[in-house]
Formats: C-alpha cells, sequence, structure tokens
C-alpha cells in the first residue's frame, strides 16, 4: 500500500517535471508581482472609510461605490480635458508624422537622412532640458493654463516618433505601388491621399494607440503649464487627490483606477496594435 | 512641402528651445519679471563644484538607472525564454507581464505607496500575514531603502516590455539553426545559451537605449512617491530641477541643470544609437 503510493508519489512528480509545471509556477509567481499592486488598487477602491483601517490585501466587503462618487466629482473636469487633449495631440501629431515620414521613406534629396536624424533626435531630449523656455513660450502665445498649450506641446514632442514609425511603416510597403500610380497621372498629393493613407490606415491604428497612451499617461507637462480643474489633465487631478483628504486612499485608489480605465481597455482589447507599436518603436522591422 | 510641419515644430520645440535654455543657463534670471544678467558659466561652476544636493542627485540617478536596467534586462530575457517554451496561456501571461506598463507613473506612484506603508502597506502586510513579519520593511520611508524601493517600481513597470522585445527576438531566431543544434544533441539548456541568447544583442541594445531614456527623465513616480527624501536620498536630477526652478524660482540654475541632464543623456546614449544603427545595416 505504502509502496504503491510512492510510486504514485513520484510519477506526479515525473510528469509535474516533464509537464513543465514547475515553469507555470515561477510564471504565476512573478503574475503575482505584477498583479498584486493592481489588486491593491482596485480593493482599496471598493472599499468604505472604516473598512481601510484592514490593509489593502483584506478583500473588500462589497462593490461600495462611494469612494468613486467622491472621486469622480473632482476629476471629472479634468477627464475630459485629457480626453479632449489626447485625441486632438494623437490625431495631429500622427498626421504630421506619417506626412514627414512618407517623405522621408520615398524620397532621397540632399539631407534627408540628416533631416531624420535631426528629427528623431528630438525623442530623446529630456523634457526637463526644454521645460523652461516652453513654458515661457506658452505664456507669450497668451494659452498657458489652457489646454490648447497641451495639445500644442504634446504633438510637437510627438512628432520624432511618430516620424520614426511611419517611415518604418512606409519603407515596408512596395514601391511598384507608387510607380504605377505616378505613370497613370497621379501627382505627389494624389498618391499620398489615394495610395498611401488607405494603404497606412493600419499604421495609423498603431501609431495613434501608441501615441494616446503616451499622452494620456502625461503628468510633467500638465503639472507645469495648466493650475486648476479647467485646464489640468486627469494625471494632475489624481495626484492632487492625496494631498487634500487625510489618508483617504479608497478616493484616491478609486481616482486613480478611474483615470486609467482608458488604457487599460486598449491593452486588453488592443494588445496587438500596442505590441506592434512597441516593437516598432524599439526593435525597427 | 510635407515635411513643413514637422520640421517647424521640431526645430522649435527641441532646438530653437535648447538654444534658449542654454543662453538662460547662462544668465542670473530668477523669474518672471526681467531677463537676467550675463554672467558666463557661474551656474555651472556653482552646479559642478560647490552644489552637494546636485552631486547627491547625479549619483542617484545614475545609481537607479543601474539598479533598474541591470535587473529589468535579465529579468526581461528570463520571462521570455519561460514564455518561449511552448506552454498554453503564455499570450494570457504576456498580457499580465505587460499591464504595469499600461498605467501612468501618477497611478503606478499611487499604488505602490499603498504597497510601500509601513504600517498598513501590502507588502510589509501579506510579510505578517505569512508570518515573515520580521522582514517587514520601511521601504520607501527610510533613506538607505528609498533608492531601492524605487527601482522596484521601474523594474515592475517595464520588465514587461523588456520581456515583448525579447520574446520577438528568440521568436526571430531561424527554426533551421534551433533544429540543427537540436539534430546535433542539444539540450534546451544549450539551445538557449550557446544559439538563442547571443542572437539577442540587438534586442538588448535597443532595449537598453529605451530604458536609459525612461530611467534618466522619469520625474513623476519619485516626486510623488517621496518627493526626494527622506532628506536627499532618493533626489534625482529630474527632480532637483523642477524644485529648483519652480520652488525656489532659480530659473537660470535650474536651466542649467536641464542642459547639464541634456549632454549626459546624450553621451550616454550616443555610443547606444550608434550601435543600434550598426547593428541595423548589418
Amino acid at each position: 500500500m505504502r509502496a504503491l503510493k510512492r510510486r504514485k508519489m513520484t510519477s506526479f512528480i515525473k510528469r509535474l517535471v516533464r509537464r513543465k509545471y514547475y515553469i507555470y509556477i515561477i510564471l504565476l509567481g512573478l503574475s503575482v508581482f505584477y498583479l498584486l499592486p493592481i489588486y491593491a488598487m482596485i480593493n482599496t477602491s471598493f472599499k468604505t472609510a472604516p473598512e481601510l483601517a484592514y490593509g489593502p490585501i483584506q478583500l473588500a466587503k462589497g462593490f461600495n461605490l462611494s469612494a468613486y462618487g467622491e472621486a469622480f466629482q473632482r476629476i471629472k473636469q479634468p477627464y475630459v480635458n485629457s480626453a479632449i487633449m489626447a485625441v486632438s495631440a494623437t490625431l495631429l501629431s500622427s498626421f504630421i508624422g506619417a506626412m514627414a515620414g512618407y517623405v522621408l521613406s520615398r524620397y532621397r534629396f540632399r539631407g534627408s537622412s540628416i533631416v531624420f536624424f535631426l528629427i528623431i533626435i528630438g525623442f530623446y531630449v529630456a523634457p526637463q532640458s526644454i521645460l523652461i523656455p516652453l513654458v515661457r513660450f506658452m505664456g507669450m502665445l497668451g494659452i498657458y493654463n489652457t489646454y490648447f498649450a497641451l495639445i500644442l506641446t504634446h504633438t510637437a514632442y510627438g512628432v520624432p516618433i511618430t516620424t520614426l514609425l511611419f517611415k518604418h511603416y512606409f519603407d515596408a510597403i512596395p514601391t511598384a505601388l507608387v510607380e504605377s500610380a505616378q505613370i497613370d497621372g497621379c501627382s505627389v498629393i494624389g498618391v499620398f491621399t489615394k495610395i498611401m493613407l488607405p494603404l497606412a490606415l493600419p499604421g495609423f491604428a498603431v501609431v495613434g494607440i501608441f501615441q494616446f497612451t503616451n499622452i494620456w499617461n502625461d503628468y510633467l507637462y500638465g503639472l507645469t503649464l495648466t493650475q486648476g480643474v479647467a485646464s489640468q489633465p486627469v494625471t494632475v487631478a489624481v495626484a492632487n487627490l492625496k494631498g487634500t483628504t487625510v489618508a483617504a486612499w479608497n478616493v484616491h485608489m478609486a481616482g486613480a483606477f478611474m483615470s486609467s480605465i482608458p488604457v487599460l481597455v486598449i491593452y486588453l482589447f488592443f494588445l496587438r496594435l500596442i505590441v506592434k507599436g512597441l516593437l516598432m518603436g524599439s526593435v525597427k522591422e | 512641402m510635407f515635411l513643413l510641419p514637422a520640421i517647424i515644430l521640431v526645430a522649435v520645440f527641441v532646438y530653437v528651445f535648447l538654444g534658449w535654455n542654454l543662453w538662460l543657463s547662462l544668465t542670473d534670471w530668477k523669474g518672471l519679471g526681467g531677463t537676467g544678467e550675463f554672467v558666463g558659466l557661474k551656474n555651472y561652476i556653482k552646479m559642478l563644484t560647490h552644489d552637494r544636493i546636485f552631486m547627491i542627485s547625479l549619483k542617484n540617478t545614475l545609481v537607479l538607472s543601474g539598479i533598474f536596467i541591470g535587473v529589468t534586462i535579465p529579468l526581461g530575457l528570463f520571462n521570455a525564454i519561460l514564455l518561449d517554451m511552448g506552454l498554453r496561456g503564455r499570450r494570457l501571461f504576456r498580457l499580465i507581464y505587460l499591464l504595469p506598463l499600461s498605467f501612468s507613473f501618477v497611478v503606478s506612484a499611487t499604488m505602490w505607496l499603498w504597497m510601500y506603508a509601513p504600517e498598513s502597506g501590502a507588502i510589509n502586510t501579506l510579510l505578517r500575514m505569512i508570518g515573515l513579519g520580521s522582514l517587514a520593511q520601511p521601504w520607501i520611508t527610510a533613506s538607505s531603502q528609498s533608492i531601492l524601493s524605487l527601482a522596484i517600481v521601474y523594474i515592475w513597470q517595464f520588465s514587461g516590455f523588456a520581456t515583448l522585445v525579447y520574446y520577438a527576438g528568440i521568436a526571430a531566431v531561424p527554426q533551421q539553426l534551433i533544429e540543427a543544434a537540436l539534430v546535433d544533441g542539444a539540450s534546451t539548456f544549450r539551445k538557449y545559451m550557446s544559439i538563442i541568447i547571443p542572437l539577442q544583442r540587438q534586442a538588448t541594445v535597443t532595449t537598453v537605449v529605451l530604458l536609459l531614456m525612461y530611467s534618466l527623465r522619469v520625474f513623476d513616480l519619485v516626486w510623488l512617491t517621496t518627493g526626494g527624501g527622506p532628506g536627499y536620498s532618493s533626489q534625482i536630477l529630474s527632480t532637483y530641477m523642477w524644485r529648483v526652478t519652480f520652488n525656489r524660482n532659480q530659473f537660470a540654475y535650474g536651466a542649467a541643470i536641464g542642459i547639464f541632464m541634456f549632454l549626459l543623456s546624450m553621451v550616454i546614449l550616443i555610443p547606444f544609437l550608434v550601435a543600434v544603427r550598426r547593428g541595423e545595416e548589418a
């Protein structure tokens, strides 16, 4: 009986090893590391104030939405600001990047590779190195403390990466298509709007999503260029939830979670596009 | 011309601003009124020889980047190899590992403040629950642990990205190479050590470039968790630059730190960028 048990046991272990169960154990362990903070945030956001004393791990008693109500009141205008800002700056920077990437991919002229290099260097310049002139410049334009300042800023600093992504994207489209259109008498603008843009639509999806997530998540420019809920983005408003009420972790977490929803939805439903954008920006293939 | 909008925007927002910032850093300009006098390299001399906090910030920035990249790269490679073992559910795990990247630093700062809180935080609570209460740490509230604690947050946020790049890099290894090795009797371990990992140079270089770029500029995460403290123990260049400029109104001095950050990132990044270009041509 005992021998049987032992044999069963060893064959179980053998099976475990053969089936790579141990890899699953490592993968699951790592998943805990990646998911625990997210769990703590969502769990805490559903708690009532007295429940907070039990710490972030113990499961909330129910889906209490009072923290959401309070957080929502404080971040709803910034939420709208962020939406306007992120959508406009995404569209503008993607479109400008598509035009530039198209020209740099299709036409070789004197200095074209230098122009390309000078544009993409912009991607590597830290915001802190241009922050003070930026604030002054927005003041001179008279749009400091409006979301126009943020739209302009995110468009400008988005252009290097959108140009890079679109250049790689257009590089992969065969030239034969363009040539045949030119023979048929299409102008440069005609080729761009009638052939390249439709072909580039999947590219727009990738670049657009990449840009939207970056812009939505920005904090530094919002903090520097805006003051007050009328113009500030949601990231700044969420950060401000912390200071006002003492240790209202549930409200803070509810606000943080609400501010994450648009990008989280994109990750869950368009992961393929996210992956493509991240890889296009790094391993250029 | 099609290029014009891009060229104008980048020329103004990157190059004109950099020049403007450089000029500001050579003055003693202190705020919105007036323009300040030209003082030459005075700000830089003060920064490099008299400012202890600047030196601490520089050291912290480099230490933080070092720990961050030193752990993220091997962890990303390790994760990618595990995912490459052909298990069911690997797409789900890839999603889980990538999820932290979706959050803004504001949100991750919020989460991790709650993770690290010494009394009621998630980590210390968990440690006590499993009977390891003696291992509970003060985390970001202790000067000796603040940088390490912040590095863990960076690693949490970016290692999924490194995983992704390596996963794609491993998938790009020609199948014939692997099969040839297996025919020759190579074990799984040998397969990875001798064939696949040496071919990941390009993926490593490009990941390091991006991680370096982020770690040199990240501001939000530190600003919203420790604010550079306790003391100056987690002050980094980006937070110090902000403090000097917008809290103390020493605009010219802040501009000098900004220019220093630009030079530092270029000195560190250019060798890698050159390596990326070489790799592309090869």
